[in-house]
């Protein structure tokens, strides 16, 4: 059992890691806007729709 | 902003583009264009992403205006920063942003620009960041191209934004610490349960509690210590706080889990505590955000003014600069159509001004050299010079403001129903624990002071500390939705006690747009009146204008070309006659058209001019003025030859709406700047009791009614500058669409609707709101007592704590989340 005094102490450090790289995140602004990425999602489909289409022109022969 | 205020009287069909009523397909220019750009960039699929809400259509805007994006004096904070990539960014303030769409529109349009780089819009601070190359483009050829699809862009202001940033990013901070020391916390926890089921080595079981407790403290101590403050704070004003129950269950938790982990005795609560600390930050958050975001969305209406003035170089050349650069004594240029930028005296030869925001009278009125006009009227006919005499704070608008400011300083804070239960609770807690240390003494010492803490642990109560912002934070969201604005979460609570509502008569009760009526007379004298107002832009005039191209369609020049008119510059006139000499005067218009000498206006001014009035038209101006309209006369060579009537019509809801106030125990009045005869009889019509209904008020008289009314709840629905202060004293202010900067800023509820039912939802969202809240935390305190009673009788143990305190959070999370807070229309069409 003396792997439990060093596995919880890991885990814990993972967790921290987990806590400080979402803390750098906050801090660098990544979650200032929490509306605009839901929309970008929309953004690069309809994006990549045109680049699609155009593709689908382009290799159209006809 | 004249689609804002003067939409075309018929609404046969939507403008394509923009959606605001209109004759043709687009109601303007700027749409069209806009409609056409978006076409030709093949990015039609813009409309059907665009949600069926409300966009604006395109400011007017001079050409040179965009010039201004070239000056760094004028962009300040936002002026651009060159990097090694040979790139310009700059980060501004977009003006129009809806929805969706209107972010992938204009990141799209950045993306197809030749020298724009990049554009990334923010929605929720309503900010763009753009990159550009300064050799191939101009930070002014991309706010124009911004302006021709529907969006203005505005330098960003030195404060605001930052504290938000800021506060938004520490809560967020203190989120993500507490989340991770309450998750570690509880696993630990589940360990140690799971111990007491199948056995647990000594030296584990306490190898355990020392991390469990180091978590549950690191939580209490970094993100917790913001309830210790709150506490204090508390304690110092003497007004009770919720912070005030939960810092007194954290701090004996935390005590209590620490001596509990030297003595190696008595229960360790770390996990509650952690778990106790996140979920409040949670709800404070949720609160924080839905808060804020009706705040950016009214500041935003506050962008529209400009923020600008020309300012005369000595050299007769102008310049635009920030209005908080001009300097008493600079000479300015206001354009026709503009807002005046400071209070001055007139250098032009004559002036023709609109004051109605200030003094709420929406006649025109004419200056002459050497007056002084007051900033925020708006110039209405041709281009003035003027001094400036005061800027600011020393203007009279700015008085005003302080007045406002005033008015909202002497009003008392709100104390929450749940702040007072906090308070109540403290006390009610303490004598329980006392009580039951007592009982326990008696028989066991060791045992009393356990079960005493114990019982100050369990009892802390999150659920009720977050059923109040939880619940304002999703009442706020429900109302945004309907383009209401809360920025003041007491607001809500207030609102849900019927009082007396004050409401303004124009542009509030009515749709503050004359119409004109033909009331008798020869027709031929309304194509002459209507010759010498066409250059009008009083609304007045206005109306005589459409009344005579009604009447007449052979003189429909003006209605065809389908435009918003009251930009006249482009509209042409309804008749071939020739007008010469046209004076606007108070009450009224003279001018000769045809070599026949025309004069339009009330009676009053009929008679100054020397004009005769017939018995038989006096009787006809009696029948109108008892039938709710202003008579106005139309004389041709000194003879009255037609009487037409003007009249306000009352919003199609008014009626509906006053009826339902008052059988749901509000008493409604009115308080106008308009004379009281209208007022009475508007008052009249709506069913409102005639000593209710109060006219020919200043600004001033309208603060003292709010201020020494005696009545509950005291509510001011307005929209102008004179409403102001009366917003700012009321319990609640209302500020309606279109309403003046100074009132949006005095009022905490915005109503960006012009349909009256809006008013009615909210009292309806506020009063179920309410309710929320009071089940909320009815819901939360049976928890807490059943909690409470298994303390004292020295049931409780960690295990029980740890089960009970999430059951009764999400109990009152699902309850705010399922509440019907805005059902439906709340009054009948």
């Amino acid at each position: 059992m003396s792997v439990f005094y060093i596995a919880l102490p890991i885990a814990l450090m993972l967790g921290a890691a987990g806590m400080i790289a979402c803390v750098y995140c906050i801090r660098s602004g990544q979650f200032d806007d929490l509306d605009g990425p839901s929309v970008r999602i929309l953004v690069d489909e309809q994006q990549s729709d045109d680049v699609d289409s155009q593709r689908s022109q382009a290799s159209d022969p006809s | 902003m004249s689609t804002a205020t003067a939409p075309p009287t018929s609404a046969p069909m939507l403008c394509k583009h923009c959606g605001l009523p209109s004759t043709q397909t687009f109601c303007c220019n700027g749409c069209r264009g806009a409609y056409e750009l978006i076409q030709g960039w093949g990015l039609d699929s813009y409309y059907q992403l665009r949600d069926s809400g409300q966009t604006q259509a395109t400011r007017e805007t001079h050409e040179d205006a965009f010039a201004v994006f070239d000056d760094p004096e004028y962009l300040g904070r936002s002026a651009p920063q060159t990097t090694e990539d040979g790139l310009a960014h700059t980060q501004l303030t977009v003006i129009g942003l809806h929805c969706a769409a209107c972010v992938w529109l204009i990141e799209s349009v950045a993306t197809r620009t030749p020298g724009w780089n990049d554009a990334r819009v923010r929605m929720n601070d309503h900010s763009i960041r753009i990159a550009f190359d300064p050799a191939r483009t101009q930070l002014s050829r991309i706010a124009k191209q911004l302006s021709r699809i529907g969006y203005e862009l505005s330098p960003q202001t030195t404060s605001g934004d930052d504290a938000f940033t800021m506060e938004n990013r520490q809560l967020l901070t203190r989120i993500a610490i507490a989340g991770f020391c309450a998750a570690n916390a509880m696993w630990i926890a589940i360990a140690l349960y799971a111990g007491d089921a199948t056995g647990l080595a000594d030296d584990h079981r306490l190898y355990l509690r020392w991390f469990g407790t180091a978590l549950g403290v690191a939580a209490v101590v970094f993100p917790g210590r913001t309830f210790f403050v709150g506490a204090l704070a508390a304690l110092k004003n003497r007004t009770p706080h919720m912070d005030m129950p939960v810092a007194l269950g954290l701090a004996v938790g935390t005590i209590a889990g620490i001596a509990g982990l030297l003595s190696g005795r008595g229960d360790v609560y770390f996990d509650s505590l952690a778990v106790l600390v996140f979920l409040l930050l949670v709800g404070r958050w949720l609160q924080f955000r839905s808060q804020h975001r009706a705040a950016k969305t009214v500041e935003l209406m506050l962008h529209v003014t400009p923020r600008h003035a020309r300012r005369l170089l000595p050299n007769g050349e102008e310049s635009l600069v920030p209005t908080d650069h001009l300097r008493i004594g600079d000479s300015i240029r206001v354009r026709a159509g503009e807002s005046i930028p400071a209070d001055g005296t007139l250098e032009s030869q004559r002036a023709k001004l609109d004051r109605s925001l200030l003094s709420g009278e929406s006649a025109a009125v004419d200056v002459d050299q050497g007056d002084l006009i007051e900033a925020g009227a708006t110039n209405l006919t041709q281009e003035i010079q003027l001094r400036v005499t005061a800027i600011g704070k020393d203007s009279r608008i700015g008085r005003v403001m302080e007045s406002v400011a005033e008015a909202a300083g002497q009003k008392t804070p709100l104390v929450q129903l749940a702040d007072r239960i906090g308070g109540v609770f403290v006390v009610v807690v303490t004598l329980a624990a006392l009580g039951t240390f007592a009982w326990w003494f008696a028989s066991d010492p060791v045992d009393a002071a356990s079960h005493a803490t114990s019982l100050l642990i369990v009892a802390c109560p999150c659920a009720l500390a977050l059923a109040t912002p939880l619940a304002i934070a999703v009442a706020a969201g429900t109302l945004a939705k309907r383009k209401i604005f809360v920025r003041d979460g007491a607001s809500l609570s207030r609102l849900a006690k019927p009082g007396t509502i004050w409401f303004d008569k124009t542009g509030t009760l009515t749709l503050g747009r004359p119409r004109a009526t033909w009331v008798h007379g020869d027709r031929q004298a309304l194509a002459l009146a209507a010759a010498i107002e066409t250059e009008n832009a009083h609304p007045i005039a206005r109306a005589i204008v459409d009344l005579a191209n009604d009447v007449d369609p052979a003189n429909d020049v003006d209605l065809a070309s389908g435009v918003d008119r009251s930009n006249d510059e482009d509209s042409a006139s309804p008749t071939t006659k020739r007008t010469t000499n046209v004076k606007t005067q108070h009450g009224g218009v003279s001018g000769e058209v045809d070599q026949h000498q025309v004069w339009v206006g009330n009676p009053g001014f009929i008679i100054d001019q020397g004009g005769r009035i017939s018995a038989a038209d006096a009787a006809a101006i009696a029948r109108t003025l008892s039938g709710q309209s202003t008579p106005i006369l139309i004389a041709i060579d000194g003879e009255v030859k037609g009487l037409i009537a003007i009249s306000d019509a009352i919003k199609p809801n008014a009626a509906a709406l006053v009826k339902r106030l008052q059988r749901t125990g509000w008493n409604v009045a009115m308080l106008s700047g308009d004379d009281p005869a209208v007022v009475t009889r508007v008052g009249n019509e709506l069913g409102i009791a005639p000593e209710s209904c109060l006219g020919g008020l200043s600004p001033e008289q309208k603060l003292q009614t709010v201020r020494q009314s005696v009545c509950r709840t005291k509510v001011m629905v307005g929209d102008g500058v004179n409403d102001a202060a009366a917003l700012a004293a009321a319990d609640v202010g209302i500020a309606v669409r279109g309403g003046a900067e100074v009132s949006l800023r005095a009022a905490p509820v915005f109503v960006a609707e012009t349909s009256l039912a809006a008013i009615a939802t909210l009292l309806d969202a506020s009063r179920r709101t309410t309710l929320l809240v009071f089940f909320a935390i009815l819901t939360s305190l049976s928890y807490n007592l059943v909690a409470v009673a298994l303390a004292m009788s020295g049931q409780i143990s960690p295990l029980i704590a740890a089960i009970l305190m999430p059951i009764s959070s999400v109990s009152v999370l699902s309850l705010c989340l399922f509440w019907p807070i805005a059902r439906g229309n709340a009054l009948p069409q």
